[in-house]
């Protein structure tokens, strides 16, 4: 529990393992020296660099863009690279990290994001071109769904995905509600009808933990609720204009 | 945009069930226990209280309205297993033909009680 | 519990609320009184049997549900029909993408309410 020299912490990192052909998966921990500005992330490649070469985790930019770094932090869906260890810990504590949930593992902290891929591309969700001009009014609305860095910590937040294996999940949904306001080059009634299904944006309970834990503020369950207000409308007063 | 089963209705049903319920099962808890001295009827204030007309139409409306309400509840879990549309499709039929039953039944009684007034 | 799980544990996941936010106590909270108010309303009906049989299996069923015992019951049955209801009238209203926004403050407000109507039916249950 000391001080140590210029603010640095003992933490104690606990780090879930899974290896495919070792089977049982369990719990590994590892002492770490911390300085106040470093990383969870930085913590693990630490570990990485001097204590176990076999951990596998993803990170790439560093400043929470990419999306690739999120993983359970004490529980908690974060993105590894922008949470300072002294945020979730004390000195002499203990870290807690585990892979997202509802996620097939593949390796310790890396999970399979390919299905999760695969749902956000038939939602037709695309990069937008920075060129191309907002119309003013909508620009604060639209960039928030442009803000998704598709990094799933909202699918492993969702009680809903975690359960129904089919869910489109909270990301997927946020997207096909961006496709609907700004189309680009989206088929928006094809969007739509992947999303009006039973396991689409019906499945939700409107829990709002995606929102509460998406680190761009993207609020994809307010997204969830705007669709499903959009259908109830289509629906209700057979407003099918440009929908299938 | 799809209608169907496998559509947004059966949540949609299961919402304006819920939000009628408020009323309909406020009524039934007020009209039969919060005005009633010692909170429960004898069997000679319930067919008393089912004589009106109008209590008579409100249970009844209860009754058509809570159990689909309770069934699509009971559907909307077990959707949660990721079954496989055959098993949900026999489940669907299961639960519809219980919930039937369940109405069925509680007409029964209504009117059964209603014919000893 | 890790993720290649399937069926059953898989479909309790959602009961698993450790480190979540008010949303997924809400959320598994409206399903055990959803589950709880279908298993009452079907004992409910089957109890109502006992007026068909006729007055006398009537009215001894009622001094025993005049005891203490299932009068505290009661107050868990509104408890539930309470939080479920009124939680419920959040979720359908904002499911309809009604009040979206106040999510939060709305399921508070509804469960100030809960809590007073709560408080009042428990008095009523045990004076009337
Ligand atoms: C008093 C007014 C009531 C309201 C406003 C209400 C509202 C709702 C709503 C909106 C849902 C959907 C929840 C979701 O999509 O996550 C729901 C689910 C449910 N309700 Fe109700 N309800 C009421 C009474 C009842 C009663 C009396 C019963 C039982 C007899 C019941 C049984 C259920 C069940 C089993 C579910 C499924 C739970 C789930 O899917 O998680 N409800 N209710
Ligand atoms: S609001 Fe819907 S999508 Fe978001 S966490 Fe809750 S159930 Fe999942
Ligand atoms: S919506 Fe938010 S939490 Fe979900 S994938 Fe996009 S950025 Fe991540
Ligand atoms: S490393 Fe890119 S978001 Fe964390």
């Amino acid at each position: 529990m000391t001080q140590g020299r210029s603010g640095k912490w003992q933490v104690t990192f606990r780090v879930f393992r899974y290896k495919r052909d070792a089977g049982l998966a369990r719990y590994d921990t590892f002492p770490l020296e911390i300085g106040p500005d470093e990383t969870v992330l930085d913590g693990l490649e630490k570990i990485w660099a001097f204590q176990d070469r076999s951990l596998a985790f993803r990170h790439a930019c560093h400043h929470a863009s990419c999306g690739t770094c999120g993983m359970r932090i004490n529980g908690v869906e974060k993105l590894a690279c922008i949470v300072p260890v002294h945020e979730v810990a004390r000195d002499g504590g203990t870290v807690l990290c585990e892979p997202l949930r509802s996620f097939p593992l593949v390796s310790d902290l890396v999970v399979d994001v390919g299905q999760f891929f695969r749902r956000l591309e038939e939602a037709n969700f695309e990069i937008i071109r920075i060129a191309e001009p907002l119309p003013q009014a909508q620009e604060e609305a639209l960039t928030r769904f442009e803000n998704c860095i598709e990094c799933g910590l909202c699918v492993s937040a969702c009680p809903v995905a975690a359960s129904d294996e089919l869910y489109l999940g909270p990301a997927t949904l946020a997207a096909s509600w961006r496709m609907k306001e700004e189309p680009r080059s989206a088929n928006v009634p094809r969007v739509l009808a992947n999303a009006d299904q039973e396991h689409g944006c019906w499945r939700c309970h409107a829990a709002f933990e995606c929102s509460e834990v998406c680190p761009s503020n993207v609020d994809p369950a307010a997204a969830i609720m705007a669709l499903r207000r959009e259908l109830l409308k289509r629906k209700l007063f057979r407003r099918s204009d440009n929908a299938g | 945009m799809r209608t169907g089963r496998n559509s947004g209705m059966p949540w949609l049903v299961q919402a304006i069930s819920g939000l009628a319920l408020v009323a309909l099962l406020g009524l039934h808890m007020i009209a039969n226990h919060f005005v009633v001295e010692g909170g429960l009827r004898t069997y000679e204030d319930v067919l008393d209280y089912l004589s009106t007309p109008a209590i008579f139409v409100l249970e009844v409306v209860f009754l058509l309205v809570v159990v689909p309400h309770a069934f699509l509840g009971l559907r909307a879990m077990l959707l949660d297993l990721g079954l496989k549309p055959r098993i949900q499709r026999i489940l669907d039929i299961i639960l519809g033909a219980l919930g039937i039953s369940a109405s069925l039944y509680g007409i029964a009684l209504f009117v059964t009680l209603q014919g000893r007034i | 519990m890790q993720d290649d799980q399937r069926g059953i544990s898989r479909a309790l996941a959602w009961f698993n609320v450790s480190g979540r936010k008010m949303g997924s106590w809400a959320f598994a909270l409206n399903r055990l009184t959803g589950i709880g108010l279908t298993l009452y309303l079907l004992l409910h009906l089957g109890v109502l049997t006992l007026l068909v049989l006729g007055e006398a299996q009537w009215d001894a069923f009622i001094a025993l549900a005049r005891s203490p015992l299932i009068l505290a019951l009661d107050v868990v049955l509104i408890f539930g029909i309470l939080y479920h209801g009124l939680n419920g009238i959040r979720v359908a209203l904002v499911g309809m993408g009604i009040a979206v926004r106040w999510q939060k403050a709305l399921f508070w407000g509804l469960m100030a309410l809960g809590a007073l109507l709560l408080a009042v039916s428990g008095w009523l249950i045990f004076t009337i």
